[in-house]
């Protein structure tokens, strides 16, 4: 491990290494990488990392959280006296397996689900904390009822906005309601590209049969045309590569290995008429890949970019890598390999928030 | 011919060819640039054997046109280096010394006593990044270069002036090509879109949206296009008022070659500079297109064909053209364009875009992956054939053409065979790994006139709804694995992917012509079967 730790440091140059960063691997307590991985890609979407060590100066003294593991984990590597190395999340883990049942055993999880959780799971404590400190000193005073709640920065970097327009096939009312969305989850088709994925995430989709739509002019079940735009894009686009399909047929999941490109920019063709900043672009910042065959086997890593190079983490090693070795982790054009190594939620970062 | 390298592409010099002998240019991946004749089949001569030069992959290779000796080659370090065949490449690394500076680019000359390769070098867009391919207008006298950057970047090739430019919507710009007349660059690339740049009014006039995936080769079917029967100037249909401007809306092929001393370099045999002028006259008068047909291909293994008329390019830049409402699709049909508007297809009566013409019996495509050359065999007579469309009571193009697809090709025996030597494209065996420039995302070095953050909207970069968007003709996969290359010949077009397939498909009642091209040893093309398709006039 020695040797390889100094090799990155050969390949990043000492002249060139950035100051103030530190390329830290994190130990695999036993099937974690799915943790490792998604944790490196946060901890390289900046604004994120900002802010989790902007709450670890703020709260020295709080009860034990996934949060407080989370800003003590991302704080000890950045002020490592070591420019790389590698670092054990213990503390984190086992806060984690006690948050959450379904990660506290040594089976494979899901990386998606693993940041759907964090990412949710920590808002619920930025709000949780905000209730608590402006409650209880304004207990008695009596205000008028309380207003939307502001705002966290989990909102502020991740939260984007859906709205889906359903126009009824009878009396032609359209009718619109938004949705907040911390990620995208789209489907892969084999050969295209995550912008053709994210176009037919918002194909327009008939509802009929069984799916009828209720429509309120008509106050029946009506068939409706319906399609979901992008309305708030967020700071921090994660968008997760549906890849784990359940097939009937063999009772389980299956991964679909289809070859999805994904360029290093990305404007968005799916945002709605009224979008705020529709042609708000992104840098691919960070991508977590899935190796394997399954999704409860196999293996997770992840690539992200740190002043203009890109490096490779897996579990506790790290490497730099050249931008050209991406492609290898689009996918496969054929279907007789079963393993593959294919990039399963991606971290796209706006231009305009640097 | 190396091991632990593979060629990546190729040009054949029209120039000097004869029925038996053909310069051959080939690019490789680690860098080396390699002359041969394929037809006396002698090894000749390499360059940049050493890697002193550029060690990086070489990207695209062209003959300069009407030079017998020089070769223009970019590199994915960023690079276009001139050669002259006759020259040496020196023993050590060449030291430069600055020649010409401009908005994102730099050109260097070699500080020697004595001449060597390389005669210039050019540096393009941020440091490091990948130029992907370039193209000679058809008259010679512009160079359009594209590169990961986003850009396309056309310059007038003599005096080295940047002439304008253009931004991709996002990522990276792959392919380039002009429309037989000059007048428009079409470029591909990873926004999956294609993006018709007008070089009279510098600016970004069309997309067309079709493509699933990024699109790896543009190139216009020159067989396919209908021209007015004016000389010169085109009728626009009414807008009369600003002629004037028009006047130069052609790549001038009789602009003096600006600085003299360098021509003295570049062109130095005197016949040959006669032979551009005289090309670039014959260009001149030859008549501008009514409606363009184009021909995309990509990694989302899909060809697609585009009709592009004028009316929709003669649109005024509009701040808005989205549609609303659920069930529009933002997007218009160029079909229903061409219907409202006032465009008038003229029976036959142009002439054959101009390229250099070279013996028809000489057919030199041994390597072809993508060489756009090859269609230079085209002749005039073969354009009287061809029944044009007049579709002026056609109520649809699109819907009239929606019916017909591609034959089921039968993918039996012998209907295609492996080519080795295919362009690598993309592939990820491809020996410079370590190359950390490659596809360089350095952002150190980017002037404020190349933030795509302040392009956006403007003519190099409109906004997606400020520009009309095309939809394809015919959008149809024709192949397992992504497609890499797209030629237009008279009776047929050539496609090839990635796993080195090469496929030849006839055009409607072309059938048995297609079968007439003729295979040299290491040509693998194979007639396609089955119905083939109807890119040309006589289905419409
Ligand atoms: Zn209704």
């Amino acid at each position: 491990m020695g040797a390889n730790i100094s090799q990155l440091e050969r390949d990043i140059g000492s002249d060139q290494f950035p100051p103030n960063e530190h390329y830290f691997g994190l130990v695999n307590f036993g099937n974690t990488c799915y943790s490792n991985s998604v944790l490196q890609a946060l901890y390289f979407c900046k604004p994120f990392r900002e802010k989790v060590l902007e709450y670890k100066a703020r709260n020295k003294r709080t009860k034990e959280t996934l949060l407080t593991c989370l800003a003590d984990l991302f704080y000890s590597i950045a002020t490592q006296k070591k420019k790389v190395g590698s670092i054990a999340p213990k503390k984190f883990i086992a806060r984690l397996r006690k948050e959450k049942e379904e990660f506290d055993n040594y089976m494979q999880q899901d990386a998606h689900e693993f940041l759907n959780f964090l990412i949710n799971h920590i808002n619920e404590i930025i709000l949780a904390e905000r209730h608590q400190s402006s409650c209880k000193p304004k207990m008695g005073i009596g205000e008028g009822p309380t207003p939307q709640p502001e705002p966290t920065w989990v909102h502020e970097i991740f939260q984007g906005i859906l709205t889906s327009e359903t126009r009824c096939l009878n009396c032609e009312t359209v009718s619109s309601k938004d949705e907040d969305f911390f990620d995208l989850q789209v489907d892969v088709d084999q050969n295209t590209s995550i912008t053709h994925c994210l176009k037919c995430f918002s194909n327009t989709e008939t509802l009929c049969s069984d799916n009828k739509f209720k429509c309120d002019h008509c106050s029946s079940y009506q068939e409706a045309q319906k399609r979901m735009r992008v309305k708030k894009l967020p700071m921090i686009l994660a968008l997760h590569l549906k890849r784990f399909k359940y097939m009937e047929q063999y009772n389980r999941h299956i991964k679909v290995s289809h070859r999805v490109v994904f360029p290093l920019e990305l404007r968005l063709f799916n945002t709605s008429d009224d979008a705020v900043n529709p042609d708000r672009l992104y840098d691919l910042v960070a991508v977590v890949i899935h190796c394997g065959s399954g999704p409860n086997r196999g293996h997770y890593i992840s690539i992200v970019k740190s002043h203009g190079f890109w490096l490779l983490f897996d579990d506790d090693m790290v490497d730099k890598i050249d931008a050209s070795t991406i492609e290898d982790f689009y996918g496969l054009t054929s279907d007789i390999q079963k393993s593959s190594e294919t990039g399963y939620i991606l971290f796209y970062q706006s231009r305009d928030c640097v | 011919m190396y091991k632990g390298t593979n060629p990546t592409c190729h040009d054949f010099n029209v120039v000097t060819m004869t029925p038996d002998s053909v310069s051959l240019v080939v690019g490789f991946s680690t860098g080396q640039i390699q002359l041969i004749d394929p037809i006396k089949k002698e090894l000749s001569k390499l360059y940049n054997e050493e890697r002193l030069i550029d060690k990086t992959k070489v990207t695209c290779i062209r003959w300069v046109p009407g030079s017998t000796n020089l070769f223009l080659v970019s590199h994915s370090s960023g690079q276009l280096y001139l050669y002259n065949e006759e020259l040496p490449c020196g023993t050590a690394p060449p030291h430069y010394q600055p020649f010409k500076q401009g908005d994102g680019y730099a050109i260097h000359t070699c500080k020697t006593k004595s001449t060597r390769n390389p005669l210039y070098r050019w540096v393009i867009g941020s440091e490091g990044c990948c130029i992907n391919e370039f193209a000679f207008s058809p008259c010679g006298t512009c160079l359009a270069v594209v590169s990961q950057d986003g850009f396309l970047r056309v310059f007038h090739y003599d005096t080295m002036e940047l002439l304008g430019s253009a931004r991709s919507y996002f990522g990276g710009f792959l392919c380039v090509c002009w429309s037989p007349d000059g007048r428009y660059v079409v470029v591909g690339g990873e926004d999956d879109l294609v993006t018709v740049w007008s070089f009279h009014e510098r600016r970004v006039v069309a997309r067309g949206q079709g493509h699933r995936s990024w699109v790896s080769v543009v190139a216009f079917d020159p067989y396919t296009t209908s021209y007015s029967e004016q000389d010169g100037t085109v009728d626009f249909s009414g807008g009369s008022d600003d002629e004037t401007t028009q006047q130069n809306h052609t790549p001038n092929c009789t602009l003096s070659s600006g600085s003299s001393e360098r021509s003295s370099v570049t062109r130095n045999s005197g016949n040959q500079a006669s032979n551009r002028n005289s090309s670039g006259s014959d260009f001149n008068r030859m008549n501008a297109a009514t409606c363009y047909r184009l021909g995309s291909v990509g990694q989302d293994t899909q060809l697609c064909l585009w009709d592009i008329t004028e009316d929709v390019l003669r649109q005024p830049m509009c701040s808005k053209l989205r549609t609303s409402g659920v069930g529009g699709s933002g997007t218009f049909g160029v079909n229903g364009l061409a219907a409202g508007g006032a465009y008038h297809l003229n029976s036959m009566g142009g002439c054959v875009p101009r390229c250099n013409n070279v013996s028809t019996t000489l057919q030199t495509n041994a390597v072809a992956s993508k060489d756009k050359e090859c269609l230079a065999d085209g002749n005039a007579t073969h354009f009287h054939g061809m029944n044009m469309h007049n579709n002026s009571s056609a109520p649809s193009l699109t819907q009239r053409l929606a019916g017909l697809g591609f034959g089921d090709r039968k993918d039996g025996s012998g209907t295609h065979k492996r080519n080795f030597s295919l362009a690598s494209r993309g592939g990820s065996t491809g020996g410079d790994k370590n190359n950390s420039s490659y596809r360089g995302s350095g952002t150190s070095n980017r002037t404020s006139a190349d933030d795509p953050m302040r392009l956006i909207g403007t003519g190099a970069c409109p906004r997606f709804d400020e520009c009309p968007v095309l939809e394809p003709l015919i959008c149809k996969k024709i192949a397992h694995e992504r497609l890499t290359a797209l030629i237009f010949r008279e009776d047929c077009f050539v496609t090839a992917c990635q796993d080195g397939y090469v496929y030849t498909w006839a055009r409607p009642g072309k059938m048995g012509l297609a079968s007439h091209i003729p295979s040299s040893p290491t040509t693998v093309t194979a007639a396609a079967v089955g119905g083939g398709i109807g890119p040309s006039g006589t289905v419409v």
